[in-house]
């Protein structure tokens, strides 16, 4: 209990507070700026907290997280343009609200149900993370790597695009990890001879540039796109007893949002359309869902919300990024003294109770700014895109250099924007890059480890306890239903194809029989 | 056959798999006890990469991408080598010297080309931020000058 009253007070001094304003406030406005999102919002907000001690630097970033997750949904109800992936489900409902002149109440909605998601998935996190962190106290070396084998072959499985580019996407992010000396012999991997090299490849550099460098090359390539024009944004909130009509839906959208955050790999914006999937089934009025009905922007703000809480319980008490926001916040983390793993709770109880004061914080705040940042965007879409970009190139280049103080982290991010741009291009995902290169320390540290214990054999891995065994059957029928949905996919688009050809075939014999 | 070759769907795969293979024989050259991971995840890397790079032939790329001519046109690869070089300069120039060209590139290539907004944006962004993390925030970036001065 003092634990908790400490961490309450440690959330409570002005400088975090502050934070949590700016953070939530700048969050908002970056998340309904389309194409930008959470991950550009923290590369912006990052240097910032680099002088400021742990609880104000972490309220700034989760603020900026919270807040363009929810701004996302702000340009999806305006303009039908989701700010974020993460919104994408709530244009179904919101657009046609702002369509019937309800723009209103469809931000009204959006932002309570962004609002109760958050918070809900807050508390989940105070009672689930503890309780995590004690059962993973019993990982060792071994379970280690099959849980991270497990989370990563989620992540690339469950990622947008083909498997195959998602493992290529993993492996690279991997190596970029093994650049460097190596953590037990100390011999030096991949550094072609440059000394500066030797200390490895930096995550947030390597982010900046896959993330807010290519989106700069990305908008380049596509700055001949018209502007839209805004419809007047005006926010009502739901009555109490509008409320107590749709609980169960928010309450619904909250707790699908909660457990598919807690999952690696999955994210706000497979939350979001999981939730949306559940409304259509279960909501009683589940037949004006797509025409303009609150419960559809419920399902989806309350769900995406949820997932910024629950993200954190693997983060934090594994130590394993669920996606490439938390595997920045977690980079971020690790820069200002905190090591999220399964020692987190029993070493930096204090400091962990904060960060959820701090993120309950930033979902009142969230509803506190909502209606003066709304009356914001009728302005800011009239800014040229030309100062945006410059400014994130900037930040980007600002970003990049001051973690380490290295010009070579500049290189390594321009080179990365390239190298991203180009595997954009190529339909590759960028995720499991990143968390290749996160989880790639920890998953060599634990293989070597691994081995040194089972004295070299690798066999031995899968009956040294019933938690590996239980991971690596997890693995094989992950392996298995991936191997078996490809197939029965492959086998789906064959027939789709035969089936074009051989109508044609048949009309074109039918027109041969007519006269 | 030849015109699915270059197609940029392709050529990154082709990339991929050159660069894997080119990294695994360093791999293979290094000590074996460090090489260990490296190796098996090139392994990998260059599997996948075949894999794709087959998969991307056999799905007879159009001859006409859609892609290709309008980046082919577009002063991207200007945008990407500026980025670029700035990043090299950085290192003897110190960040103030070559951001500041780089901004009024990106603003100017982004069609803010009217002088009084190219010269402001350019002031503003680039010499107003590096002021205020360098000399306000107190968060040293590299420096022409060994004092930190610019």
């Amino acid at each position: 209990m003092d634990v908790i009253l400490a961490a309450v007070g440690d959330a409570f001094t002005w400088q975090a507070l502050l934070a949590i304003v700016i953070g939530t406030w700048a969050g908002i406005i970056i998340g309904g700026l389309p194409g930008l999102g959470s991950v550009v919002g923290l590369t912006i907000f990052l240097p910032f907290t680099f002088g400021m001690d742990v609880i104000t630097s972490m309220a700034l970033l989760i603020g900026v997280y919270c807040g363009s997750v929810y701004g996302g949904s702000i340009t999806a109800i305006l303009i039908n343009t989701p700010g974020t992936p993460q919104s994408a489900a709530t244009t179904f409902d919101g657009y046609p609200m702002t369509q019937q002149g309800r723009v209103d109440e469809a931000l009204g909605w959006a932002t309570f149900a962004s609002f109760f998601g958050g918070v809900l998935s807050c508390v989940l996190l105070i009672f689930c993370a503890p309780q995590l962190a004690k059962f993973a106290v019993n990982f060792g070396s071994i379970e280690v790597f099959a849980l991270v084998c497990l989370a990563m072959l989620c992540i690339v499985g469950i990622s947008r695009g083909s498997l195959l580019k998602g493992l290529v996407c993993g492996m690279m992010g991997f190596f970029f990890s093994t650049v460097g000396s190596d953590p037990i012999t100390g011999a030096d991997r991949f550094t072609f001879g440059t000394y500066a090299l030797s200390s490895g490849l930096d995550l947030i550099p390597v982010v900046v540039g896959a993330f807010a460098l290519s989106e700069v090359f990305v908008r380049f390539s596509a700055r001949d796109e018209e502007a839209t024009t805004i419809p007047e944004a005006r926010l009502r909130f739901p009555s109490l007893r509008e409320i107590g009509r749709r609980l169960i839906e928010l309450v619904r959208g909250s707790f699908i949002g909660s457990f598919v955050g807690a999952l690696p790999g999955t994210g706000a914006a497979a939350a979001a359309f999981i939730s949306y999937a559940a409304a259509q089934k279960l909501s009683p009025r589940r037949a004006n869902l797509g025409k303009g009905e609150p419960d559809g922007i419920i399902a989806s703000e309350s769900s995406n919300n949820a997932v910024t809480g629950s993200a954190f319980i693997p983060t934090l008490a594994l130590g394993i990024p669920g996606d490439v926001v938390t595997a920045m916040m977690m980079g971020a983390m690790v820069i200002h003294g905190i090591t999220p793993g399964v020692r987190l709770m029993a070493d930096q109880a204090q400091t962990v109770y904060a960060l959820f004061v701090v993120l309950i914080i930033v979902n009142v705040a969230m509803l506190i700014l909502s209606k003066p940042s709304i009356g914001l965007f009728r302005y800011l879409f009239k800014l040229p895109l030309g100062f945006v970009m410059g400014g994130i190139v900037m930040f980007s280049f600002i970003g990049a250099v001051s973690v380490r103080g290295n010009p070579l982290d500049l290189v390594v991010a321009a080179l990365t924007g390239i190298l991203a741009y180009v595997l954009r291009r190529g339909g590759y995902p960028l995720a499991p890059l990143i968390i290749g290169m996160v989880l790639g320390p920890a998953l060599e540290s634990s293989l070597r480890r691994g081995l040194l214990i089972s004295r070299g054999d690798f066999l031995s891995f899968f009956t040294h306890s019933g938690i590996a065994t239980t991971l690596f059957v997890l693995i094989g029928l992950f392996l298995v239903w991936t191997v078996a949905a490809g197939i029965l996919d492959w086998r789906a688009k064959i027939a789709d194809r035969r089936q074009p050809a051989e109508s044609g075939a048949r009309s074109a014999t039918t027109q041969e029989g007519r006269p | 056959m030849f015109a699915s070759l270059i197609h940029p769907r392709v050529l990154t795969a082709l990339a991929l798999l050159v660069a894997g293979a080119g990294l695994s024989i360093t791999a293979w050259q290094g000590p074996e006890s460090a090489m260990l991971v490296p190796r098996i995840v090139l392994t990998i890397w260059c599997v996948m990469a075949l894999a794709i790079l087959v998969g991307e032939l056999i799905r007879h790329a159009p001859r006409q991408p859609k892609a290709s001519p309008r980046v082919a046109r577009s002063p991207l690869p200007l945008l990407m080598a500026a980025v670029l070089v700035a990043a090299v300069a950085t290192a003897s120039l110190g960040f103030l010297i070559p951001a500041l060209p780089l901004v009024a590139l990106t603003l100017w290539l982004f069609r803010i080309r009217r002088p009084l907004p190219l010269v402001l944006g350019t002031i503003l962004i680039g010499g107003g931020l590096w002021f205020l993390f360098h000399h306000v925030l107190m968060i040293r970036l590299p420096a022409l000058l060994t004092s930190g001065l610019v």
